[in-house]
């Protein structure tokens, strides 16, 4: 029964009560008041209740399937034009200082990444994002020789065509989802608890193809709260520069395709752990090579505290000399932080461990080198949307080699 | 006599007309969505994915569209503290993480009154909103989690 009913009912067994007895003319008139009082009270919670009450009617919901654009808008009403899509803009950035005591190198500040983020709905479930980056480079600038200047370059491109949460199809230029680091992080530095990514799937490094040109289909299921999602790829592949996707079209005929699997599971809030394959065929150098690459992430994302494990194996058969060994080189990382619970949560502690072994007998990745190396570090957020990270780096090439000692400062933006 | 049984009924009409409101603990947020949307109820877990934006579409193929109301609601605060188990700029990090990675068309539509909340779930098919229970107007659908309404005992949004 609701609690008013209740209120009515207990005042008027009262009302009875003091009637029906000995009550006196005073008390019964002190009750009328009482009674006046609360009947003033609810006329005005019902005057609230009224006022407060919408007053378009609801569309049926049988006739619309989602959203559009134009009700979108009431909530949102900034960049929409007349008889265009809208288009959100966003961005990152970052400054950095460092200094290595690596012979040959100098300290100094750097401007690190300009990125900016495109993302238009062009209709309620066909999307546009794009992702461009400006980096500073000492021989992006014109002239003989080349001056500093910027490199731009469209990182990621992507049209997606959303079904439902089953079943996405999507063409594009992405970040390979062959590694979680590549599709978690991008090149939002702010997004990242350290300064620098691992050196496995470095920018412009050539471990694991940062890029992929191609189709991907994706989705999720929930799968008894295990929360399983998958992607489906297939694409260009690596470019006759390994480290380059490739953009212009596949130099071979055949195409590489990917399988990349992960769960969440609802029990454990802030796991996710999974897998993925990855097979092309690269031509480089003059050879041919067959590629596989499997890898496997756990991931506690939350971040008290964080951890993130990756190991990748990528296998390379020579193709054009059929007599070479199949080489196998790994990589592997293990990141954890810690978000202090004291000052306002703003402080969070990392440390990160890293490992690539390329034996001798993989030609297609020579020259890279080895690494066996540390990075502790702390990340200060300056805000909800800005960070200061300091970090040191201890890293060695091979055991014949010095050990490298580096000092990093970084503030990271997003805007 | 007369006159005092009139208030009396008058007293239990009004209480009558007024119970629109339900019996609700007024800390209790209610989770909202239009009548017609049919959904009746989510478990914990799914409320969890869908404020994560894993969960982008109801059964029926019509996208969610979350509305959230402005830092310092308590609604808010229910939303990210108890069922994301976040910080605000956690929250305000991970949407922003999730729509740069391409994993959503946009983030949480920020809602600053109850009532804006109300209009644009009648306006927004699949919008879902949270409401202080108590302030939960009987034309909008309260969603049971894990079967359970506001104000009934071990309901979690509080």
């Amino acid at each position: 029964m609701r609690p008013l009913s209740l209120v009515c009912l207990f005042m008027l067994a009262q009302a009875l009560n003091v009637s029906g007895e000995t009550q006196n003319a005073a008390s019964q008139t002190e009750l009328i008041q009482a009674l006046m009082t609360r009947v003033e009270q609810l006329e005005k919670r019902i005057a609230e209740l009224e006022a407060s009450k919408p007053t378009p009617p609801a569309t049926p919901l049988a006739n619309i399937q989602a959203p559009s654009v134009e009700s979108m808008q009431m909530v949102s009403p900034a960049g929409q034009s007349e008889g265009r899509p809208n288009l959100n803009l966003a961005g990152f950035g970052d400054f950095n200082f460092g200094a290595t005591d690596q012979p040959g190198s100098h300290s100094g500040f750097n401007e690190g990444q300009f990125i900016l983020h495109l993302n238009s709905n062009l209709s309620p479930k066909v999307s546009f994002m794009g992702e461009v980056s400006f980096t500073a480079r000492a021989d992006a600038g014109i002239g003989s020789p080349a001056a500093a200047g910027f490199n731009a370059e469209v990182e990621r491109s992507i049209v997606r065509f959303a079904h439902n949460d089953h079943l996405k199809v999507s063409f594009g230029r992405y970040h390979t989802p062959v590694n979680y680091w590549n599709t978690a992080f991008h090149h939002g530095q702010w997004l990242q608890t350290t300064v620098s990514r691992p050196e496995m799937i470095q920018f412009g490094g050539r471990f694991i193809p940062v890029h992929f040109v191609g189709a991907l289909v994706e989705g999720a299921t929930g799968a008894n709260g295990l929360n399983f999602n998958y992607n489906v790829g297939v694409g260009n592949g690596r470019g006759s520069v390994i480290s380059r996707g490739g953009d212009a079209g596949d130099n071979t005929n055949g195409r590489a395709w990917l399988v990349n699997m992960f769960v969440r599971p609802d029990k454990l809030y802030g796991l996710q752990m999974g897998g993925s394959a990855y097979r092309d065929t690269v031509t480089t150098g003059g050879r041919d090579y067959r590629e596989w690459i499997t890898s496997t992430h756990i991931v506690w994302n939350r971040e008290n505290p964080e951890i993130i494990g990756e190991f990748a194996n990528v296998r390379h058969q020579n193709l054009t000399n059929a007599a070479a060994p199949i080489a196998n080189s790994q990589a592997y990382y293990v990141q954890a932080g810690y978000r202090l619970p004291v000052l306002n949560k703003q402080f969070k502690p990392y440390y990160r461990f890293e490992y690539i072994h390329v034996p001798r007998s993989d030609t297609m990745f020579q020259p890279m080198s080895n690494l066996a190396g540390s990075v502790a570090g702390l990340r200060y957020d300056l805000s909800s949307f800005a960070a200061l990270k300091f970090e040191y780096r201890n890293q060695r090439r091979a055991k014949d080699q010095p050990h490298i000692n580096g000092a990093f400062v970084q503030t990271s933006f997003t805007f | 006599m007369n006159r005092f049984k009139s208030i009396v009924i008058l007293a239990v009409v009004l209480s009558e007309l007024a119970g629109a409101v339900p019996a609700a603990n007024a800390s209790d947020v209610a989770v909202v969505v239009r009548r017609d949307l049919p959904v009746d109820n989510l478990t914990f877990s799914e409320l969890r994915n869908i404020l994560l934006g894993d969960r982008q579409f109801w059964s029926s193929n019509v996208r969610v569209t979350l509305l959230i109301r402005a830092p310092l609601a308590h609604e808010r605060d229910v939303v990210i503290k108890n069922i994301l188990q976040m910080t605000e700029s956690q929250f305000r990090q991970y949407w922003i993480g999730k729509v740069f990675r391409a994993e959503s068309l946009a983030s949480p539509k920020t809602v600053y009154t109850n009532e804006i909340a109300v209009s644009l779930i009648n306006n927004i098919p699949g919008s879902i909103a949270f409401i202080e229970a108590p302030l939960v107007h009987k034309e909008l659908k309260v969603v049971r989690i894990d079967g359970l309404l506001p104000g009934e005992k071990g309901y979690p949004l509080n």
